[in-house]
């Protein structure tokens, strides 16, 4: 093997246990870890050697290493660990480095690391989203809170789609998109390692790859079976797979009417039978479709919320990336289902601040993802169909 | 001599179909008189108050109980009479296989072979109480002092244990300041619960609660000049700044501690080549004085380096001093004493466990002392933490700084200003050079002992403790077994110069140690053996008429118990003696005896045996002198698991085959046995011998027997010497089986029936 010069980093290490894995240091390399978990394969063992590079704070091993992004958080390892080093907490602190610093602006990733970010990551569309109403205030005459003369809300009076919502968010939307990519390949070069692979396994266009990590992944989340099924460790792991499943299908749902809302508006502009216009009736398909999808969102919330306060502390335990983005879920939702509450409740106060509100989170979900847990819907992704693409199964 | 003895069949524990009835008459019909009471009991452990009442109507002076081995239930059957036993149930009844080979069906009438076996037993029993007397006492008037050698943090905790225990102490210091290694060092591993933090040391209260004691006397700038005599009443000769010191004491403490090795051993490393190159004993002081923290130091626990270049060095060596090999020299009498350096590499190996401690807690004090800003790496080959300090381990481990893996360490050098350390088959996946700032090395910890005589005995057999270089100079004896036994009864070692330890461990030593010589000085006063035969009162007596001051025995005392005079003249040392007979073994002229074990008494049990004349049709007889410590209790649990071996075989217990005696094998082959089995510990340079060296002197002696054997026209096959560990009970009748195989091959005894 070739010598290189090491280059142990404390500071690096620090910035491990400030992010979650503050039991780092207690590791002792017996590699139970590695044993204990389902989806490591037994040649290519983990998460042994990233306790070791942790500890070590070797910064380009760690950040490099594909591995981070195959385990699925299970906690087998830190069950059955003997010295109470969590392993798992130091898997998920990796990770949540990577968010912090993989992308620029880098700034971002630093406010995104701590809760006293949080103000500053809230003033931005605070204060975005209040402009436009401001500014939207003074087309109905200075009022803020416009009722239609039959009584009814429409949020467009305020919030124009045309002109306020859509060219935002699009933008924000494509911007953190493009920001994804750029980390995503990012990874994707830093995963390769120098010189040549060979690949061993099942070989086969990228796509196809792409297919089936999709189908495990996120139709199935069979991954999450595996997890369960590992080791037995006499503690209780509720899985996660009906939790987690119920949540993507919602966002999945949600981001299917949003297409359709949006096809029916613009492409309504020229092909007038498909138009749509908003708000839907209560009973307008699609509506109800946003509907089940907004109810399913808070059914996958709450199955997710209630395991991590169950979880056992001593070996688990949830970071601020992971209350991060359970809480903008939450308030996205919330926010969501109230603003139709009380906008069919006629309550037009409430309804103005509440829409006004979910737009702000809405806002922080799309435009700080490449930061948050949420990035791991990508970079996770990258790494399974990496590995996929190198003849492993994962 | 047991005058009138009772002998007792204990029925629960016989069974078998043995014709007890018949085993009672055959032995009055034998002994007459001598039996004035046969009994057979249903059940021995409910006839105690009858044997008592047996002994006091009818005046016995010997009990003989027939049954169980002599190892169950002894506490029982203390009484103010000779007392021993048959062991008619494991080496007799269950071990029993028809002389064909295939396992006995119990029946009602025991095959014509058992009971043949269980009479012969019987008779052994009867003679060996018929040659056996209660010895007369070897109390002497002790000295209730205790002598500790060494002022460190071992002898000091020794110190004021046996002071408070009541005995005064002598304290022998070679510095002028008492505290020794741990004088630098002002915190240390943990002491005690909870085993997870560094300590200060505390040393001068250490060092005030010895001093400010009454009971103990301090000498400082003091070595031994002198130890004679024998526990219970030595004489410690003590030079001092102000001449010599006699001071009467009772046992010894050896707590001399440690030199550190040679710093010469870890040039190969870098020590001494470069100011950036320290060892972990320096770093600490470097600690204590203030210096500034480097920002990355390594802590190297791996040495192969050190010694592949010195296995090269020696092997160098060795092959020059085989080119320039001296002259034969002749048969040298009397070599003048020259003490050994036994120094060596070893000693760093030996020393991972107190380096990998010591290692932790100086990586973890530098990322303390600057606040997580210098990096600690430790590299190590075997992390080797001894039992609770894993505690310590979790705890230092857990610092930022605190960066450890094993690792080859292949390479250190200087390279501009810092130092590079190369390091292969690590846990980090790759193989790495590791830029850093400053080097340490372990400390090796060398006893003293292999360095210098520490306690100048005056003894016949010389001023050092035997044998010392098995241990690498360590003051040990029998390592697992009996901790703190040095090959010189009444002096114990504790502490660093037993073995590297770290300090909680030294004072558990001392302490141990300080029971361990509280123990013998009391045995002494009662005139009783310490281990392994605690509470022997019978000791060797000479019968010097006869003594040709051949010096054998002097020489040959694993303990060195007997002294000389001018002439040659033995002079036995009770208290030092621990009662092996390896003296009378050896004795050429049988003039050494123990009243309760002689040269005549076991050969009396030897000819109780009926050797059949017919080998063809009775079968040969074998005897078997098993060592009582291993081979009997290994023979013993055989049976237990019902194991058994060849009914031909006949055991008698010997004390340790060192007390066997050349002319019993005589005595067994003009019986006419077929073959002699010697059953002992496993004997070298890993004994497993209660008494050090018996069973490698009997192995030495069997060239002799051999030479004998031969001239008599006997093929010395017949005797044979045969190793057993106490947990061996599944080998040993296989042993047994082999060895009787190998004698009916052999063919009978040809002085069989003269």
């Amino acid at each position: 093997m070739a010598q290189c010069t090491l280059k142990p980093d404390i500071d690096f290490t620090r910035k491990l246990t400030l992010a979650g894995g503050d039991s780092l240091k207690k590791c002792y390399q017996c590699a139970t870890c590695a044993v204990a978990c389902p989806l490591a394969p037994a040649n290519a063992p983990y998460p042994r050697k990233e306790m070791v590079w942790a500890s070590w704070g070797l910064k380009d091993k760690l950040t490099s290493d594909v591995d981070i992004w195959l385990c699925h958080n299970c906690g087998n390892c830190s069950d059955l660990c003997p010295r109470g080093a969590n392993p798992a907490d130091v898997m998920s602190a990796a990770r949540n480095v990577v968010y912090q610093d993989l992308t620029a602006p880098k700034c971002v990733g630093s406010l995104m690391s701590k809760p006293s970010g949080l103000p500053i990551l809230f003033g931005i569309p605070a204060i975005l989203w209040f402009i436009v109403w401001w500014i939207r205030s003074l087309y109905n005459d200075g009022n803020w809170f416009p009722v239609r003369p039959d009584g009814h809300i429409v949020f467009g009076d305020i919030f124009y789609g045309d002109y306020t919502i859509d060219p935002i968010f699009m933008l924000t939307f494509f911007g953190a998109l493009f920001i994804l990519c750029r980390g995503a390949y990012k990874l994707w070069q830093s995963f390769k390692p120098d010189g040549a692979v060979a690949v061993i396994g099942e070989k086969g266009c990228w796509l196809c790859h792409l297919w089936h990590v999709l189908v495990d992944e996120v139709i199935f989340a069979t991954r999450f079976d595996d997890c369960h099924d590992g080791p037995k460790t006499g503690k209780v792991t509720q899985t996660r797979r009906v939790g987690h499943t119920v949540l993507v299908w919602a966002f999945v749902t949600l981001a299917f009417v949003t297409a359709v809302v949006a096809l029916g508006h613009w492409g309504g502009k020229i092909f007038p039978i498909i138009e749509i216009t908003t708000p839907l009736h209560p009973m307008h398909l699609v509506k109800i479709i946003a509907n089940v999808g907004a109810l399913m969102l808070v059914v996958g919330l709450i199955l997710l919320t209630i395991r991590r306060i169950a979880e056992n502390s001593e070996t688990h335990k949830s970071n601020y990336y992971d209350w991060y983005l359970l809480g903008i879920i939450w308030a996205v939702a919330l926010t969501g289902i109230f603003s139709q509450v009380f906008r069919l409740a006629e309550a037009v106060g409430p309804a103005f601040l509440v829409y006004y509100l979910h737009l702000v989170f809405v806002w922080m979900l799309f435009a700080y993802l490449p930061w948050s847990k949420l990035g791991h819907l990508f970079y996770r992704t990258v790494a399974l169909l990496y590995v996929r693409m190198y003849g492993r199964k994962g | 001599m047991a005058e009138k003895i009772g002998v007792y069949f204990d029925l629960a524990n016989i069974g078998g179909g043995l014709d007890v009835q018949n085993l009672a008459d055959e032995a009055t019909k034998k002994w007459g008189d001598l039996i004035a009471v046969t009994k057979l009991v249903p059940e021995l452990a409910n006839a105690v108050s009858e044997i008592a009442d047996d002994i006091a109507k009818e005046k016995l002076d010997g009990v003989l109980l027939c049954g169980a081995s002599p190892r169950i239930d002894t506490e029982l059957y203390r009484f103010p009479v000779q007392v021993d036993y048959v062991n008619l149930r494991e080496q007799c009844v269950l071990s029993y296989k028809n002389p064909d080979g295939s396992p006995y069906i119990v029946a009602d009438t025991a095959p014509k072979e058992l009971q043949e076996l269980a009479l012969d037993y019987v008779q052994m029993g009867v003679a060996k109480l018929q040659k056996s007397n209660v010895p007369d006492s070897a109390a002497i008037t002790t000295t209730p002092r205790i002598l500790v050698i060494g002022g460190g943090w071992t002898g000091l905790t020794a110190a004021k244990e046996a002071a408070s225990m009541g005995y005064e102490v002598i304290l022998v210091e070679k510095k002028g300041e008492l505290g020794g290694a741990v004088v630098n060092m002002p915190v240390v591993s943990p002491l005690g619960p909870m085993w997870d933090k560094k300590e200060e040391s505390n040393l001068k209260f250490k060092i005030q609660a010895v001093t400010q004691d009454p009971k103990v006397t301090v000498y400082l700038n003091a070595v031994m000049e002198k130890l004679e005599g024998q526990p219970g009443e030595y004489v410690a000769h003590i030079a001092t700044s102000e001449g010599t010191k006699t001071e009467a004491v009772g046992t010894v403490i050896l707590a001399t501690g440690w030199v550190p090795l040679d710093a010469k051993y870890l040039e190969p490393m870098g020590l001494g080549r470069s100011p950036k190159v320290v060892t972990a004993a320096e770093f600490g002081k470097m600690l204590v004085s203030g210096a500034t923290i480097p920002a990355r130091v390594a802590f190297v626990l791996d040495t192969t380096m050190a010694e592949n270049a010195w296995k090269e060095k020696a092997e160098a060596l060795a092959k020059e001093a085989e080119e320039a090999k001296p002259e034969e020299a002749g048969e040298a009498t009397e070599a003048p004493f020259v003490k050994a350096d036994l120094e060596s590499m070893k000693h760093l190996q030996y020393s991972n466990a107190v380096n990998s401690v010591g290692m932790l807690r100086l990586a973890n004090t530098v990322c303390e002392k600057t606040n997580d800003r210098s990096q600690a790496y430790i590299l190590y080959k075997n992390m080797t933490v001894p039992g609770i300090l894993e505690r310590f381990y979790k705890k230092m481990q857990d610092r930022l700084g605190v960066m450890m893996t094993k690792a080859d360490v292949t390479d250190i050098r200087e390279v501009g200003d810092h130092m590079v350390v190369s390091c292969q088959n690590t846990l980090l996946g790759c193989d790495f050079d590791l830029d850093v700032d400053l080097v340490v090395l372990p400390t090796g910890l060398v006893p003293t002992t292999a360095k210098e005589v520490t306690v100048q005995f005056g003894y016949r057999q010389g001023p050092e403790f035997p044998d010392l270089e098995l241990f690498d100079g360590f003051a040990d004896s029998n390592y697992i077994c009996f901790p703190y036994e040095t090959r010189r009864t009444g002096v114990y070692a504790a502490g660093c110069v037993r073995q590297p330890l770290t300090l909680d461990a030294c004072e558990v030593d001392a302490k141990g140690a300080v029971l361990k010589a509280v123990q013998c000085l009391e045995a002494a006063g009662h005139g009783v053996a310490v281990h392994p035969r605690a509470l022997d009162n019978s000791y060797p007596v000479f019968n010097f008429v006869r003594c040709t001051q051949c010096k054998r025995c002097t020489e040959e005392c694993p303990f060195g118990a007997l002294d000389d005079d001018e002439k040659g003249t033995p002079k036995p040392n009770p208290a030092r003696c621990r009662r092996c007979g390896t003296c009378f073994g050896a004795c050429p002229e049988r003039v050494i005896s123990f009243a309760n074990y002689n040269i005549d008494q076991i050969g009396s049990m030897i000819r109780q045996v009926r050797v059949p004349a017919d080998f063809k049709k009775e079968g040969p007889r074998i005897l078997i002198l098993a060592c009582e410590n291993d081979a009997y209790p290994a023979l013993d649990m055989a049976g237990m698991r019902r194991r058994t071996w060849s009914p031909f075989c006949r055991v008698i217990p010997v004390r340790c085959l060192g007390s066997v005696n050349a002319i019993w094998i005589s005595d067994a082959m003009s019986k006419g046995f077929d073959g002699v089995m010697l059953l002992g510990c496993k004997y070298g340079d890993d004994y497993q011998c209660h008494f050090v060296k018996g069973s490698e002197i009997c192995n030495r002696r069997m060239q002799n027997i051999a030479e004998t054997l031969d001239r008599l026209g006997v093929q010395p096959e017949r005797v044979e010497q045969l190793e057993v560990a106490i947990d061996e009970y599944d080998k040993v009748p296989d042993l047994i089986d082999g060895f009787v195989t190998r004698i009916v091959a052999l063919g009978p005894n040809p002085f069989k029936g003269m």
